[in-house]
């Protein structure tokens, strides 16, 4: 029999990454069309089947409606965050409210939960290794950013099964990019990941001692990313069009994909070049019915200008990180660059002035995380572990108490898994349930954090108030997901938990998304 | 001859893990990471490795035994709970201080009062509240000068800020004794 196998994936923002590692070696695999780099969108044709990856992202100027980008943006959040209100403005696919305060994406005749549509990408990375392979692939370490809260964990490790994966571990873009650069080095050195991704930012210290990866500290912001920097471009091109024409582009959806698509390739080339020239024909008619062009250049100092205070907000995230991991700059001994836009030369000339030095050379920005993954995956499969992961859970686990405040029950930087216990009493006489509200983030005001559920506790002894204690344990495991349970204190007997006011896809959703997306074809088109 | 080897290495884990297993509540951060009393932050970080070699939990992710996994899980999270307080210089010397008192066996594991414990004795030693902070230093100022009731008054007006700050109490005590001392 063949070895078993397990794949590494990245799934970003806006493009997707699959990796498999054999002994000693481990390498990313190309598409039948030898790309290595999958756009992460989804597009709904007319006829009931589905487009992902490359072939898709030309489907956004074409189908915008029913072409899906960007998902990762959405996933595991609330349909009232501030995140999804800003989507919705952007997107020109529809975001709905579904069960639960959660969302759904409107597509055609069909209403996806967001972990369906980040499947049906996770689905597309199994297949091309299948086909490259010629064998059958099962098993997957999927990689999610470090500052990731439990929803959003939760609901990427549900789009892997969804997909038809069995999610072996969700380990942090950071660390396996870290993973991937020491690897069967043997090196002891204090590591500086930057990633700065499509949609997120993360920044990780991590010690490395020879085969242990230590997260010392992690920070991120999960509303900055490269997207952002397109939306600088986008926004500049349609201002200046409306004090060209006084026309605004931003009030037709199908306006602002093609002002999209045009931005995103102005900032490469404009990286790469140092200047780019810009050219949209016919993006609109004007009142008379006049077709009108879009025409500009973009050149590297309004480039940087523009994203300038972008810039400096990771270095905000870069600050807070070493400081938790109590370092300075200058005791760092690699920088790794992670993500698409840290290509662009502002990011990596800013680096390295804020590290005072070069960021490693050879290590690719875009495949060092399917690469960290797959490693990872391979060393979880094998008998003899090569590889130790000590990684960090990077908010705060808290628990709302009165007035709206909250009480920290696990602490941020603290390493996983872990697990903390704290008693709580009964407050009347014959009270049957005990309820708990479960929340993450850094505010000590509950309306400021995530909320991860309630959890209700019943069928412990019933007594006199105060005479029934309930020991309530808290537990982040090695995916950073959490797990809450509790236990009569004088028995020790588990009592039933039931979890409300979460965004999670119920197991019988899950069940139904799984054969759902067995059921949905491919188009058949290519390239 | 792998294989075998690898056989030895998981018996012997099996048979440490339920020897640990079995005592886990009784030992302290430093017994669980195999460390002196003594050990300071380089030494425990050192444990935390090896230990991690040995208990974490993706060493044997491919096996079946769920027994044995819940074990190895249960002694791991220990692990990581005693590295996250002993790399703390100030929750170590706390810590220390707490499993060679006369409460043991109730301070075995560092938890939220332990945290408050350690807060409440930093507010004691600098003081709570800004106007706290400010009489106090005043009244320290003033003690060393032999200003003796000057002190006294600066501390009361401290305790308005802080009736609880034990340290104030005691120094007004001192404040007072120093005031009687030459009259007697």
């Amino acid at each position: 029999m063949a070895e078993e196998i397990a794949i590494g994936i990245d799934l970003g923002t806006s493009y997707s990454c699959v990796s498999v590692a054999y002994e000693g070696s481990q390498e990313v695999v190309p598409n039948e069309w030898g790309d290595l780099n999958h756009a992460s969108v989804v597009s709904f044709l007319e006829d009931g089947t589905i487009s992902v990856g490359n072939a898709a992202k030309r489907n956004i100027v074409s189908n915008p409606e029913h072409t899906v980008y960007s998902a990762k943006r959405l996933i595991g959040r609330f349909f009232f965050s501030e995140e999804v209100v800003k989507a919705r403005q952007m997107m020109p696919y529809t975001i709905v409210e579904g069960p639960n305060n959660g969302i759904r994406i409107e597509v055609r005749d069909q209403r996806l939960a967001v972990p369906e549509v980040s499947a049906m990408v996770l689905k597309e990375m199994k297949s091309i290794v299948e086909s490259h392979l010629g064998r059958e692939v099962k098993k997957a370490v999927i990689t999610c950013p470090a500052y990731f809260n439990d929803n959003q964990r939760q609901a990427t490790k549900d789009a892997g099964r969804i997909a038809g994966l069995e999610v072996l571990r969700i380990i942090n873009e950071p660390t396996a990019a870290a993973l991937a650069y020491g690897f069967g080095k043997e090196i002891s050195q204090k590591v500086a990941v930057y990633d700065l991704g499509g949609g997120t930012f993360d920044m990780s210290i991590l010690e490395i001692g020879k085969d242990v990866f230590e997260v010392l500290s992690t920070a991120g912001d999960t509303y900055l990313g490269g997207d952002d920097f397109d939306h600088r471009i986008m926004q500049w091109l349609a201002g200046d069009f409306l004090d060209k024409t006084g026309l605004d582009l931003r009030q037709n959806k199908w306006c602002l994909a093609m002002l999209n698509e045009a931005a995103e390739k102005a900032k490469i080339r404009c990286g790469r070049e140092g200047s780019a020239e810009i050219l949209i024909p016919g993006i609109c008619q004007d009142t008379e019915g006049n077709v009108l062009d879009l025409n500009q250049v973009l050149t590297t100092p309004q480039f940087n200008q523009m994203v300038m205070d972008l810039v400096q907000r990771t270095f905000k995230v870069c600050d807070e990180a070493l400081q938790a991991a109590r370092l300075t700059a200058s005791e760092i001994d690699a920088v790794i660059l992670v993500g698409g836009p840290t290509r662009l030369p502002v990011i990596r000339e800013s680096v390295m002035h804020y590290f005072g030095k070069e960021p490693m050379a050879g290590i690719d920005p875009e495949q060092v995380v399917s690469l960290g993954a797959s490693i990872q995956a391979r060393s979880l499969l094998a008998s003899e572990t090569e590889t130790y992961l000590l990684d960090v859970t990077p908010l705060p686990l808290r628990i709302a108490t009165v007035g709206g405040f909250t009480e920290t029950i696990i602490g941020k930087n603290t390493p996983v898994p872990t697990e903390r216990s704290k008693v709580f009493t009964t407050s009347r006489d014959d009270q049957e349930k005990v309820k708990i509200r479960v929340l993450q983030g850094e505010s000590p005001k509950a309306d400021e954090c995530e909320s991860l559920g309630e959890f209700e506790f019943s069928g412990f002894r019933v007594g006199a108030r105060g005479e029934v204690k309930i020991e309530v344990t808290f537990e982040i495991d090695t995916d950073g997901i959490v797990h809450v349970r509790a236990a009569d204190l004088e028995t020790g007997k588990e009592t039933r938990t039931s979890i409300s006011l979460s965004s999670g896809l119920s197991e019988a959703e899950i069940l139904e998304s799984m054969s759902r997306n067995r059921a949905t074809q491919r188009a058949s088109v290519g390239g | 001859m792998v294989a075998e080897t690898l056989d030895i290495e998981l018996l012997e884990l099996s048979a440490e893990s339920e020897a640990i297993a079995g005592i886990l509540d009784e030992l302290d951060y430093f017994q669980i990471l195999k460390l002196p009393n003594t050990a300071g932050l380089a030494d425990v970080k050192t444990s935390y490795y090896q230990e991690s070699r040995r208990f974490h939990p993706d060493r044997i992710f491919h096996l079946e035994d769920a027994a044995l996994k819940a074990r190895v899980l249960r002694i791991y999270k220990r692990i990581t709970e005693a590295y996250s307080v002993l790399r703390d210089d100030v929750r170590r010397d706390k810590y220390l201080a707490d499993i060679t008192g006369p409460s043991r066996a109730e301070k075995l594991r560092y938890d939220e009062e332990s945290e408050q414990e350690l807060k409440r004795a930093k507010d004691e030693e600098i003081g709570a509240t800004p106007n706290g902070r400010k009489l106090f230093a005043a009244g320290l100022a003033a003690l060393q000068a032999g200003q003796v009731d000057a002190a006294e008054r600066s501390f009361k007006m401290a305790l308005l800020y802080e009736p609880s700050n034990e340290r104030l109490k005691a120094k007004i005590d001192e404040a007072r004794e120093r005031a009687a001392g030459p009259k007697a």
